[in-house]
């Protein structure tokens, strides 16, 4: 292998012609004498070797390298030789230093290249691993995703529910005091019936009839049934604001109409002694999704109702509304039973609920925030054991 | 694998080890020890205080009686860990291994480390490291806390066992042994391939003696 440190050199190589002619020069001229450097194989590199010359080896490991040729005495020949060894020892150390050097350095460099790749693949199995993990995030971010809306759905059912018991109580209320007017009205249309048939008797089966009262009563009742049907009626369009939920088509609407809808689903079926207080600041419109925002305040008051009326005494829900900077502020204010800081900890946790088994799905406030931070918005609790709760909503701008 | 060109067979043996557990205090006893019938002088290249930089060279031969001129260059390798590339490079193109192992306790780690590399640099220059004839060399016997011969036995009796000697470089003692032992694993390992025998006449008890000379009787 040329270039090979451990190579074995031949004379030219440690030699170069230059080198050798300087070298040369300068032993013919101490020897006084024609001189010529010869290599291992006898032929001459350099100078003159006159017919009587002798030749003196030069050994650089074991072996002659080459041979001087000249008619010098012997000794002094000898000493030439010895000369030109230290200069060829020295080449040869310089040589075959500067070619392990590269060597080593390609060594080196090599070894380097291997770590290189093995860091190259090692970054290529983090880059597949990470890309791997990423993917793994989005599956479980997808899958969250689908969980919330699958909670959302449940909550959104269970408020459904609600909504639809207490609208039963509200409408069975005034369809039993209609139900009973018409017939109380059949009623009294029999009398004129049997009026007909008394007609001769005059004013005395008039009397007889009553039909003063009944004329008098049925007016009452007619009016009482016109009241009843329009509240039902009133009902029913306050339902409405509630049927667009499955429409999530952001609007722009002022939230004190939102509020003020929530609230009147419950007017006429709070529990005795709690009052349902408004106070509200104009607010600007804002663009959010009214459906979803009417779901959480429904939810704030039914459960500030809940507070109050569990503690057994009267109290107030108030709603207040006004304008924050960068947005909207809502609060709802209860004089219930207010929560523990260990219950508001936990209180927007998924099915984390304080009510009796059956009473609630624990989603309310979970499925709340959730909302609230779908339209970039916060929700807070602030409440003391004992002295109520107000549970405040930022919406922005 | 040597090659025999006009009538020259060159050798490369090399002695590897740990840092100064002392490959380069073998090869200056050598160069006092053996008489072959032709000796040179010890090259040092370059040495850090007493650490060898680069490495040594000791050239060795003598004639067989076919005419062949039979070399050996000896070369120690850097011990140090930093100079794996000056280590690689010297063991590139070996023929034949001396570890040289420091007895001492306090050695263990480094001799195995040593070895590790050996194999794995023996396999990065394109050497077939099970097939290299290897002598492992247990130095400093004469120092105090030393690991047992027996010990040493137990812990080298693996599935290839490789000549042990135990050595005293700085006396000399065990140093020709271990280079007796490389000689005879060098000459049963190319010996066929080289047509030695058949074709110099050249047995191992004559091959070892030339490279040892003087009273090469063992």
């Amino acid at each position: 292998m040329t270039g090979a440190f451990d190579r074995e050199f031949t004379l030219a190589e440690i030699l170069p012609a230059a080198m050798l002619e300087t070298l040369g020069t300068a032993l013919a001229n101490l020897l006084d004498a024609d001189l010529a450097v010869l290599d291992a194989g006898g032929d001459v590199l350099w100078g003159r070797a006159p017919a009587d010359a002798s030749r003196e080896a030069f050994v650089l490991e074991i072996e002659p390298l080459g041979y001087l040729a000249s008619a010098a005495s012997p000794d002094r020949l000898r000493a030439a030789a010895v000369l030109l060894r230290q200069m060829l020892v020295a080449r040869a150390r310089y040589l075959m230093a500067c070619d392990l050097h590269t060597d080593a350095i390609a060594a080196d460099w090599q070894a380097l290249l291997e770590r290189n790749q093995a860091l190259a693949a090692s970054e290529a199995r983090y880059k597949a691993l990470s890309e791997e993990l990423e993917q793994r995030v989005q599956d479980q971010v997808r899958l969250l995703d689908e969980r919330t809306r699958q909670l959302y759905q449940a909550e959104k059912l269970a408020s459904v529910g609600q909504l639809a018991a207490g609208v039963a109580h509200e409408i069975n209320n005034p369809i039993g005091f209609v139900r009973s007017n018409i017939a109380s009205f059949g009623g009294y249309l029999e009398k004129f019936a049997a009026l007909k048939a008394r007609l001769a008797e005059g004013q005395a089966a008039w009397k007889d009839l009553d039909l003063d009262f009944v004329i008098e009563d049925g007016a009452e009742i007619v009016k009482d049934s016109l009241e009843g049907v329009d509240r039902v009626a009133r009902i029913v369009r306050d339902l409405r604001g509630f049927s667009n939920v499955d429409r999530p088509e952001e609007e722009i609407v002022d939230l004190n109409d939102s509020l003020r809808e929530a609230m009147s689903v419950f007017s006429g079926r709070l529990p005795p002694g709690v009052e349902l207080r408004q106070a509200f600041s104009a607010l600007p419109r804002i663009p959010c999704l009214p459906g979803h925002l009417n779901q959480v305040f429904l939810h704030l008051i039914e459960n500030a109702v809940q507070a109050v009326a569990d503690t057994g005494k009267p109290g107030t829900v108030t709603v207040s509304s006004r304008p924050a900077e960068g947005g909207i502020e809502i609060a709802v204010t209860d004089t219930g039973v207010g929560m523990s800081s260990a219950q508001q900890a936990r209180a927007f946790e998924p099915f984390y609920t304080t009510r009796p088994v059956g009473s609630g799905t624990g989603l309310g406030l979970t499925v709340a925030r959730g909302i609230v931070q779908a339209h970039d918005g916060r929700i807070s609790i602030d409440s003391q054991p004992g002295s109520g709760a107000t549970i405040t909503l930022f919406l922005p701008a | 694998m040597p090659d025999i060109e006009n009538d020259r067979l060159t050798f490369k043996l090399v002695y590897y080890g740990p840092a100064q557990s002392g490959k380069t205090t073998n090869l200056m006893r050598l160069h006092d020890l053996l008489a072959p019938e032709l000796k040179g002088e010890m090259m040092t290249l370059e040495t850090q205080g007493d650490r060898t930089l680069f490495f040594d060279l000791l050239p060795l031969g003598f004639r067989a009686a076919s005419g062949l001129l039979v070399k050996l260059r000896l070369f120690t390798v850097p011990g140090q860990v930093a100079h794996d590339g000056t280590r690689k490079a010297v063991l590139s193109r070996a023929d034949g291994v001396v570890f040289v192992a420091d007895s001492q306790k306090t050695q263990e780690i480094n001799n195995a480390e040593s070895f590790k590399n050996l194999a794995e640099n023996a396999a990065r220059v394109g050497l077939d490291f099970q097939r290299l004839p290897l002598v492992v060399q247990f130095n400093k016997r004469d120092l105090p806390a030393i690991v047992s011969e027996d010990e040493v036995r137990a812990r080298w009796s693996g599935a290839v066992s490789w000549p042990l000697t135990f050595a005293m470089a700085l006396t000399g003692e065990g140093v020709r042994e271990t280079f007796d032992a490389l000689l005879r694993a060098v000459f049963r390992r190319f010996a066929d391939e080289l047509e030695l025998e058949r074709r110099h006449g050249l047995d191992e008890a004559a091959f070892v003696a030339g490279l040892l000379g003087g009273g090469a009787a063992t």
